[in-house]
């Protein structure tokens, strides 16, 4: 037997194997890249080279059409960061409780709110920083928020979200979710494509950026989920909430926001 | 066996303990979402199961029958005891301690992402660490079947490596390539996320490097049944394995063809060019070729065991066949599997006709009736061949071992037939309930309790093999030699290139650069790509 001899052309094994996988290669590639896409419209508008590319998934331009036209308005310009989440030191909730006082009218001197403005006190702290960019920026739309949104600063937001964070939070959900509980905030809809409010909204899973909704005025929640659903509110980054809320009745929205809002005991 | 008995045998207890487990989750979610159960009230539980099921079954499971099967190759074929006994230990704890470090989060619900790790999605990184683990364990084994090959290659010059440590040895090399693409996305991608050092991921990459591992480890799975296939089936039915050469041929092919392929998971994915999708599919069908070279002779060696036994006819000589030995029937189980998911595997690798499957309960289906049916039939034929070597217990009771794979037969079809229609019909994978009373999925409920009660079968099967290897015994007469199948011309010449390994390696390295280079390069230079990472049980 004689392996130095099979690393030469004169072996048949080695002419054929490689000779074999090359030419299945080249054949694959010529299809695959010249072949099929010469067939097809998208491909070949731009010539050949153009179509290689495309094949190769590196279009030359990713949109041929007017891109100022095409691109729509960005929901949000917030992109969650973990670093968002992290626990204030007691100069930032310090600072945060002091700028809170201007908004202790509605949303309550302790977060609490006893208007149909929301409860802010234990709100995640990635929560509250979106949303007062979002009001800042205009992605969100309220006449009070975004006047006052528009005089702060980053770090005045941070301080803020810290602040609120740092207060402790209603809990009005029971300790397990039994038939009892609206099936949309348990198991949701899937043949609707609602998915149940708990996988994100704390219960089965807490999703970042997701706000902690136990205790919330049901005013509040029906108008939000409405506003969602007529699309009025659009700053959900990947239309999660607009197309949770398009789906569900007005009865359905009345029920989950109810289940949310029932007054509850002590905070946790 | 010389030295590795006790290793051999703690590789298979450990490996179907895992297994026996991860059955019995695998039922539980059959039954909690078929319509004999209600709406499981916390699908993250669920979804913990489905993740613990995987990681098993894909990474836990058949690396501890591979190497443990391997180990007991290196004495049986070489006939000389095995070298570095001491690392083979230090590689099994390492799975070991790998097994328990996985489990421990994905049990506690941080880590509920699926074996499949799908980022963005980031779980606890003790997850990904312990799976690390495993794969570095199996690497020393790697190491020990290439070390072992070389010293026995060095006191046998130019003899023919025996057919099972050649199988052995691809399935190892196979092994070491392919688990680099899980490898570097977990190193690279996922952990760096996972321990916080950063905020965002890759995910197309992500799931690029992941195909490279994804498809390819199903032959790595493979490679002990087909080692069996070649090298046991004849002697054990009593006839002659009609081509050696064959066998080599198909280990060969298996390694150079089961790399470059991966992309077909990808289909539906928009960030790797229509281009490379078609390459891959062209090159999946590549690998149906040592698949069917595989049936052809084993029908072959078994129609030689026929004839030996008076058989006569075209056909006639089926009846001749001896059907009340257990290999016989487990054989034909997993060809019958192996064919209804290999068709199967080919709609799935077409382009187009992948659309209408992707993502459906039919994708299921497939890889269960194909690892979980025509691969795990073998594994079990495997251990009971192997038994009496490893514990020197009296010949174990034939008709118990009937009854196990008729079991696990039955119980495959019945769990993946249904499967395979409802996904035709559009049922996606992956769902912790089905609302049963919409109109539109009441008529497909019958499927899912159908499914259920073949899992149940399944279940039943691992309970009496368990059983069948417990009550086994012990003996102290030392058993007669381990034999393999011997050729119909045992000593035709073996072409040096069927009894090396660095052609095929060098085609396997090629093609995966060629095929893989260009859209992983691509995707690593392009800007912008990183998404933020979603934290999996973090709060």
């Amino acid at each position: 037997m004689r392996v130095q001899g099979l690393y030469s052309w004169h072996n048949p094994w080695f002419r054929w194997s490689v000779a074999s996988v090359g030419a299945l290669t080249v054949v694959s590639i010529l299809v695959g890249f010249i072949w099929l896409p010469s067939v097809h419209g998208d491909f070949t508008a731009q010539g050949i080279w153009a179509s290689i590319c495309r094949a190769a998934g590196v279009p030359d331009d990713w949109s041929r059409a007017d891109k100022a036209a095409a691109e729509p308005s960005p929901s949000t310009a917030v992109v969650l960061e973990r670093t968002m989440a992290r626990t204030g030191s007691s100069g930032a909730i310090g600072r945060g409780a002091t700028l809170a006082l201007q908004c202790t009218m509605c949303h309550g001197a302790q977060g609490m709110s006893v208007s149909d403005a929301p409860n802010l006190a234990g709100q995640y702290a990635e929560v509250v920083i979106k949303q007062l960019h979002d009001y800042r920026r205009g992605n969100r739309s309220s006449a009070i928020m975004q006047a006052l949104s528009a005089n702060l600063t980053d770090p005045d937001i941070e301080d803020l979200a810290a602040y609120y964070a740092y207060l402790p939070r209603a809990r009005t959900a029971p300790a397990s979710y039994s038939n009892a509980v609206p099936a949309l905030v348990r198991v949701g809809d899937p043949m609707r494509n609602i998915a149940p409010c708990i996988s994100c909204h704390g219960g089965t899973d807490q999703k970042f950026g997701t706000p902690w909704l136990e205790g919330m005025p049901v005013g509040y929640l029906t108008a939000q989920l409405k506003s969602f659903a007529s699309g009025e509110r659009r700053n959900d980054s990947h239309a999660q909430m607009r197309n949770m809320a398009r789906a569900m009745s007005a009865a359905e929205i009345q029920a989950v926001a109810e289940f949310y809002a029932r007054q509850g005991g002590a905070a946790d | 066996m010389y030295l590795a008995r006790r290793l051999v045998l703690a590789h298979f207890w450990v490996a179907f303990a895992a297994f026996t487990v991860a059955i019995v989750l695998g039922e539980w979610q059959m039954f909690v979402r078929s319509p004999l159960h209600s709406w499981v009230d916390n699908p993250e539980h669920y979804y913990r199961s489905v993740t613990a099921h995987g990681t098993v079954m894909a990474y836990v499971f058949p690396t501890l029958i591979a190497m443990g099967f391997g180990y007991a190759i290196t004495e049986l074929a070489l006939k000389r005891p095995l070298v570095g006994l001491r690392w083979a230990w230090i590689a099994f704890w390492l799975v070991m301690a790998g097994t328990v470090m996985a489990s421990a989060p994905v049990a506690a619900g941080k880590a509920s992402v699926l074996y499949t790790f799908y980022p963005p999605m980031i779980g606890s990184a003790f997850y990904y660490l312990g799976i690390v683990l495993v794969v570095v364990g199996s690497w020393i084994w790697v190491a020990l079947m290439s070390i072992n090959l070389r010293v026995w290659k060095k006191e046998n010059a130019g003899a023919t490596v025996p057919l099972a440590m050649y199988g052995n040895v691809a399935g190892a090399y196979l092994w070491a390539w392919t688990s680099i693409g899980a490898a570097v996305e977990i190193l690279v991608l996922i952990l760096p996320v996972a321990l916080g050092f950063k905020d965002k991921i890759d995910a197309g990459l992500s799931r690029v490097f992941f195909s490279w591992t994804l498809h390819a480890i199903v032959y790595f799975w493979l490679m002990p049944s087909y080692i069996a296939f070649y090298t046991i089936v004849p002697r054990a039915i009593g006839g002659r394995l009609y081509s050696d050469t064959m066998g080599r041929v198909a280990f060969a092919l298996f390694l150079v063809f089961s790399m470059p392929i991966g992309i077909h998971h990808l289909f539906a994915d928009p960030q790797v060019g229509a281009g490379f999708k078609f390459v891959h599919a062209a090159m999946t069908g590549m690998v149906s070729v040592p698949t069917l070279l595989t049936v052809f002779t084993i029908v072959a060696s078994v129609e030689i065991a026929a004839r030996l036994r008076g058989g006569k006819g075209l056909l006639g000589w089926v009846k001749a066949l001896p059907w009340k030995n257990p290999m016989m029937l487990a054989v034909t189980f997993s060809f019958i599997m192996l064919g209804f998911g290999g068709a199967g595997g080919i709609i799935n690798m077409s382009y187009q006709l992948n659309e209408t499957v992707h993502n459906t309960q039919w994708v299921t289906g497939h890889f269960h009736l194909i690892f979980a049916g025509a691969i795990v039939i073998m594994y079990f034929m495997v251990v009971y061949e192997l038994w009496p070597q490893l514990t020197r217990c009296p010949p174990l009771p034939e008709r118990l071992l009937r009854i196990q794979l008729w079991l696990w037969f039955i119980g495959m079809m019945v769990l993946t037939m249904p499967w395979h229609l409802v996904g035709l019909l559009g049922m996606p994978r992956r769902m912790a309930y089905f609302d049963y009373t919409h109109p539109a999925l009441q008529p497909q409920a019958w499927t899912v309790i159908a499914s259920t009660i073949g899992g149940f079968l399944l279940v039943l099967s691992t309970f009496l093999f368990l059983f069948i290897l417990a009550r086994a015994g012990h003996s102290t007469a030392v058993p007669a030699p381990f034999t393999f199948s011997v050729a119909v011309h045992p000593h035709a010449r073996t072409p040096a290139a069927l009894n090396t390994f660095g052609l095929w390696v060098a085609l396997m390295i090629g093609l995966t650069l060629i095929n893989y280079g260009f859209p992983i390069a691509q995707l690593a230079l392009l800007e912008g790509t990183s998404v933020p990472a979603i934290p999996i049980g973090g709060r």
